[in-house]
């Protein structure tokens, strides 16, 4: 995929620079290749998608021979019906909706404060402050310290089991320091010479200009605590407080993972293709749509360049 | 109050001369600084608790651990694990492939999403862009066992590569049979779960570009592609130089999931990289000790890589991490 | 045992890189083994709810309410509920309930091991396989069972009756004790066959095959009949140990008096010699290759076999790109089968397991995986109870019955010891009651691998269908060979061979597929075993035949 965009830019690009007059018409046939291009990621990404949507509308036998490739074989929506009329799925859907709500505003307040410390070029001790948290992007504990951690704090079967120990990203507080490093700093003074303090400022100057990285930020946040399961799966003790990745996992598993050697009375049934491809869809679906709603700030973050002039 | 015991340990670690007059200094900083530094507070203590002191754990890369024994181990045994990895030629061959395909995916895989970004900042129609934009995130939201299954799918030789293949007189190639093919279908896999996503903070960059530049850049007679060169890519600069000394930091850590899935013994030569090898030997036995040895090891890697990356693009481009 | 293996370990270290630790002991004080060879110890403290008769075939029934906390798997298929009628009547039937720490199977054996790791697993672990529990043994979270079987009446009855004691021997280390209650088979249990479209091969006159030899033409049959296709096409290629379509080279394997695929292990006992040696290096194991690089020159069987995921290879047999396959009972009930609905007269068929160089001969443990007890249990005053408890549920007949079938005259009726067992008209499992509209396992809880293991013949001939019967009866009248002899590795034996055993498996491993395949001549095989030596192998089986001399010594 990449090969076939940077083919794509370097022909058309290289021309336009060397034939100046022709801009114009060089740009129009840049902006159809363009659309050829991105259509040809969007085919290539949407596929495996289709197959799944495909797969999740089709018999099981359909599937079980290959037959099923984008449009569904079989259509029906049995499968469909089984899983939501599961009150386990409910359940944990439910529980993966508070989990990752309560654990993103959380991420965000304190990646925030964080971020915001750390992008003051002149504060003292700053490279201290930077030096602890990157050191942690390579070095961390193993599984069973951070379990026995967990267990002495007296989080296990708690929702705080899943949010505290993954509050800050180290990857996203360092993006995000680095686009606060990027606000106009002239702002930041003229509201101190107002008599705002530090809180204010962060507050009533720096948030509002920071709309398209907090947006970026709650995604990222939001999609990593929709899709985690490693968390929840070590430090839940009950089928009711699962969120649904260890739901879907467990069932994706069951039907991909090797199947018991010994000889046992437990072999693994094979969990349906269908009903793997109807969880799927059913949980992907919702972060899904949380990104319109964020998308629009990454466009009003254009009013940022105003305010700089 | 809670603030001065992370201050004072920065004390600590500064430089060691003209002590006194830093001391009197931090306490200015603090009576003018106290708001900023009580907004550290609560980061401090999440990183304190959550992750150094786990990280007390890797104690066991010097110690004899018995699983279920004590947490820190039972009694030292200095370097012994390091030496048993350091003169076990199987390590040696999964580090050099680690090293490949952790370099073959930063080459890739940095790149493609700034292309797609800027190919799809030139789009005139925002509701095209939007729905590229959608669609192109997608494949970040697969488990990476239905990313496996689709890798499978479409290598087989029943798939449809080999069927295009067979379109052209070729005869079917078993791609995941094929040391020579595994790091091709391994980036480009990594490619394409990533470059859509990658594009978020790229495109979230190119809104702070102040649009007064690219007017000054359009009277001064630049055309699209120049816009784009002398204004577009130093625009996301910081951005760019921020997310490529990340990922140098990190490319050692090349998709442990995904390899075991879709590797077999034939591509070992290729495929096998640290992760899996260590997933092997501990199948077996569940070294502990010999694991967190390897991984000391692998994180030091990552710290002098990262702070090396730092250094240079703070010299030679002037952004940096900090 | 403890202060044992750490002396050896400083031994080998030479003493100088290795310090004593800095407490004396750990802090987790191991139940059975610090208390030496002495075994049980005193248990006067630990009786609270135990009967003081209990015996083999006695009902258990705690003298006073009792809860065991318990791991408990959750299998996707039937989903663990705490309102199970198993539970219920269990309550009532012996007084003891089960606190459950739910676990989904996915991902099992990852927390049964950070929690035992940390300390702080519930004191009963079920579902664990051999040597899965060898990693805590040294470090005394776990019991040593062998000391407690006086508690267990039935458990020592079935051993008696069925001979068992070479089998238990194969669960123990070289302090001479396990630390598994295993699953106990009546006899061994072949289940991986290889299954056939017994339609086709009436279409073409092709014999069902009694011997690899016989098979070999009926894949050549097949191969003149549908020339375009790979006759065989197999699957079961992720799991470990083997390197590929690992059901295949385990029967294969057996056939030829190795062991192959899932069932590689690095030794063999060569009886004729009186000690070990390397697998992968044998003419038995060079010849089964040889074999299945006959068939891939052939193009009888699929290349893609032993890399396909099972997906891919199940695609092929129900599209019927392929008419062979490997199978187990259940698969052939709820895959084969089921997905070749709708293909008109298409029939499923698992052959009888070929015979081969060995003979009709069934080899494998009947043994299967077991349960773990958590060392903390022992000082807990209901642990006589506990025992006892899992006495009756995993070994008696009573037990057995109830935790695969239920309660007679609700969920089954009859008994399978004169053949009359039926499901009751309205539970179905398995598909041997399709009329029934409730789940055995799902609705029911019974049926359930967590608790249901082993068993006579009849218990469980009960759960096949017709087909398997037949299949069960013709693999009952072969000869089952004996196991070989336990050799276990001390700590220090462990801690060294892993190493080596991991290279000599990726080589073994890697070097299989490409004699089979043909990307390696098999003219290089000699090359192929000196390669073998240059990763140790002959101090790997030094190893282990010094481990089968010491153990026989302290114990033989």
């Amino acid at each position: 995929m990449v090969a076939v965009s940077e083919t794509g830019v370097a022909p058309v690009g290289a021309p336009v620079v060397r034939r100046r007059i022709q801009t114009s018409r060089g740009y129009r046939v840049f902006q159809v290749v363009n659309a050829l291009i991105l259509t040809a990621v969007m085919v290539i990404t949407l596929y495996p998608f289709i197959n799944l949507l495909a797969q999740s509308f089709s018999a099981q036998g359909a599937i079980a021979a290959g037959r099923v490739n984008l449009i569904p074989k079989g259509f029906n929506l049995t499968t469909y019906k089984t899983v939501m009329a599961d009150p386990t799925f409910w359940e944990n859907y439910r529980n993966t909706v508070v989990y990752t709500v309560v654990a993103t505003l959380i991420a965000m307040v304190l990646t925030t404060c964080y971020a915001y410390v750390l992008s003051k070029k002149n504060v003292k001790g700053r490279g201290f402050l930077i030096g602890i948290a990157v050191f942690t992007m390579f070095f961390n504990g193993g599984l069973i310290p951070n379990y026995v951690l967990v267990n002495d704090l007296g989080l296990r079967n708690s929702i705080w089991a899943i949010v505290l120990p993954n509050a800050i990203s180290v990857f996203n507080l360092l993006v995000m320091k680095a686009f606060f490093e990027s606000l106009p700093g002239e702002l930041e003074e003229a509201a101190m010479v107002d008599g705002l303090n530090t809180y204010g400022i962060l507050w009533r100057i720096v948030l509002p200009l920071s709309k398209a990285v907090l947006a970026t930020m709650v995604l990222f946040y939001a999609v990593t605590f929709w899709n985690s399961w490693f968390s929840a799966f070590l430090y839940m003790d009950n089928n009711s407080m699962f969120p649904v990745t260890v739901y879907l996992r467990n069932l994706i598993a069951g039907a991909t993972g090797g199947t018991d050697q010994s000889a046992s009375g437990d072999t693994a049934l094979q969990v349906a293709a269908n009903i793997q491809a109807v969880t799927i869809v059913l949980t992907v679906i919702p972060i899904l749509s949380i990104y319109p709603f964020i998308q629009r700030y990454f466009v009003s973050g254009v009013m940022l360049g105003a305010v700089k002039g | 109050m809670s603030s001065t015991q992370p201050l004072g340990a920065a004390t600590a670690a500064g430089s060691r001369p003209a002590r006194r007059l830093r001391r009197r200094t931090w306490r200015q900083a603090l009576r003018r600084d106290w708001r900023l530094y009580s907004l550290a507070v609560a980061p401090l203590a999440f990183f304190a608790v959550f992750r150094y002191v786990p990280m007390l754990g890797n104690v066991i890369a010097f110690r004899w651990y018995q699983p279920g024994g004590n947490l820190f181990g039972e009694y030292w045994v200095g370097f012994y694990y390091f030496q048993e990895f350091w003169s076990d030629p199987s390590f040696w061959h999964v580090f050099t492939n680690t090293l490949v395909l952790g370099l073959l995916s930063l080459l890739f895989t940095f790149p493609a999403p700034v292309i797609l970004a800027l190919l799809l900042n030139e789009v005139r129609s925002s509701r095209f862009k939007r729905i590229v934009q959608s669609i192109s995130y997608l494949p970040h939201f697969l488990s990476v066992v239905v990313v496996a299954g689709i890798i499978i799918q479409l290598t087989s030789t029943t798939g449809p590569i080999d069927q295009m293949l067979g379109h052209l007189g070729h005869a079917p190639i078993d791609f995941l049979q094929q040391p020579g093919w595994f790091r091709q279908i391994y980036v480009s896999s990594e490619v394409w779960q990533t470059a859509g996503w990658g594009t978020i903070l790229y495109l979230a960059a190119l809104t702070t570009i102040d649009s007064q530049l690219y007017e000054q850049a359009r009277i001064d007679g630049a055309n699209r592609w120049k816009q784009t060169w002398h204004v577009t890519l130093p625009g996301i600069r910081p951005t760019m130089v921020t997310l490529l000394i990340l990922n140098i930091g990190t490319f050692m850590a090349v998709g442990f999931e995904k390899i075991l899935l879709i590797y077999n013994p034939l591509t070992y030569s290729t495929g096998d990289v640290i992760s899996t090898y260590l997933y092997r030997v501990g199948v077996q036995s569940g070294s502990f000790s010999y694991a967190a040895a390897i991984g000391l090891f692998e994180s030091l890697i990552g710290l002098i890589l990262v702070v090396s990356a730092n250094f240079i693009s703070r010299r030679v481009v002037g952004t940096s991490l900090w | 045992m403890n202060s044992f293996s750490r002396r050896r370990f400083l031994g080998v270290l030479g003493g100088g890189i290795a310090v004593a630790a800095l407490a004396g002991c750990s802090t987790h004080q191991p139940g059975g083994a610090s208390s030496g060879s002495s075994g049980a110890g005193d248990l006067s403290s630990n009786k609270v709810g135990a009967m003081d008769a209990f015996a083999a075939d006695a009902q258990f029934k705690a003298t006073a309410p009792l809860d065991f906390g318990m791991m408990m798997l959750n299998n996707p298929n039937y989903p663990y509920k705490a309102n199970w009628e198993f539970f219920t009547d269990l309550k009532q039937m012996t007084n003891v309930s089960v606190s459950a720490t739910t676990i989904p199977q996915s991902d099992y054996p990852t927390k049964v091991g950070v929690m035992v790791g940390a300390g702080d697993a519930p004191a009963i672990i079920p579902k664990t396989y051999h040597p899965a529990e060898q990693a805590y043994i040294s470090s005394g979270a776990i019991l040593a069972v062998s000391d407690y079987l006086d508690l267990m009446p039935n458990l020592t009855a079935t051993v008696q009756n069925w001979n068992l004691d070479s089998d238990l021997d194969t669960l123990r280390g070289p302090d001479g004790k396990f630390y598994l209650l295993p699953g106990l088979h009546e006899n061994v249990w072949v289940d991986y066959s290889i299954a056939v479209r017994s339609d086709i091969l009436q279409k073409h006159g092709i014999d069902v095959p009694g011997t690899w030899d016989e098979f070999t033409t009926m894949l050549q049959a097949l191969k003149t009949a549908y020339p375009s296709l790979y006759p065989f096409s197999d699957r079961w290629s992720s799991t470990q140990p083997g390197p590929g379509a690992n059901s295949l080279l385990a029967t294969l394997g057996n056939a030829y008096n190795t062991h192959a695929g899932w069932n590689y292990q690095h030794q063999t006992w060569d009886a004729s010699q009186g000690q070990f040696v390397y697998t992968g290096a044998t003419d038995d194991y060079k010849a089964m290759v040889t074999l299945l690089n006959s068939w891939v020159n052939q193009k009888l069987l699929d290349p893609a076999s032993f890399t396909q995921s099972d997906a891919q290879a199940e695609q092929k047999f129900a599209d019927s790109q392929s008419f062979v396959i490997s199978a187990n009972a259940q698969e052939v009930v709820n895959t084969y089968e089921k997905d070749l609905t709708g293909v008109a007269g298409a029939t499923v068929l698992k052959i009888p397991v070929p015979i081969g160089p060995a003979g009709a001969v069934n080899i494998g443990s009947r043994i299967e995986c077991g349960v773990m007890i958590s060392s903390s249990a022992r000082k807990s005053p209901n642990f006589v109870a506990m025992m006892q408890f899992l006495d009756w549920l995993y070994y008696s007949e009573a037990g057995k019955m109830y935790a695969k079938w239920g309660v007679q005259g609700q969920t089954y009726t009859g008994s399978v010891d004169d053949g009359t067992f039926k499901l009751a008209p309205d539970v179905n499992w398995g598909g041997l009651n399709p009329s029934g509209t409730k789940q055995l396992n799902v609705d029911y809880g019974f049926f359930n691998g967590v608790f249901a293991y082993g068993g006579s013949s009849n218990l469980l001939n009960s759960q096949f269908p017709p087909a398997e019967q037949v299949f069960q009866k013709v693999m009952n009248q072969r000869k089952t060979l004996p196991l070989d002899p336990p050799a276990p590795f001390d700590d220090q034996q462990q801690q060294q061979t892993t190493l080596w055993a991991t290279a000599l498996l990726d080589s073994v491993n890697q070097n299989t597929l490409k004699f089979i395949l043909g990307q390696r001549p098999l003219s290089e095989w000699d090359q192929y075993v000196s390669e073998l030596g240059g990763l140790n192998s002959k101090q790997y089986i030094d190893a282990v035949n010094q481990a089968y001399q010491t153990y026989k010594k302290a114990h033989g």
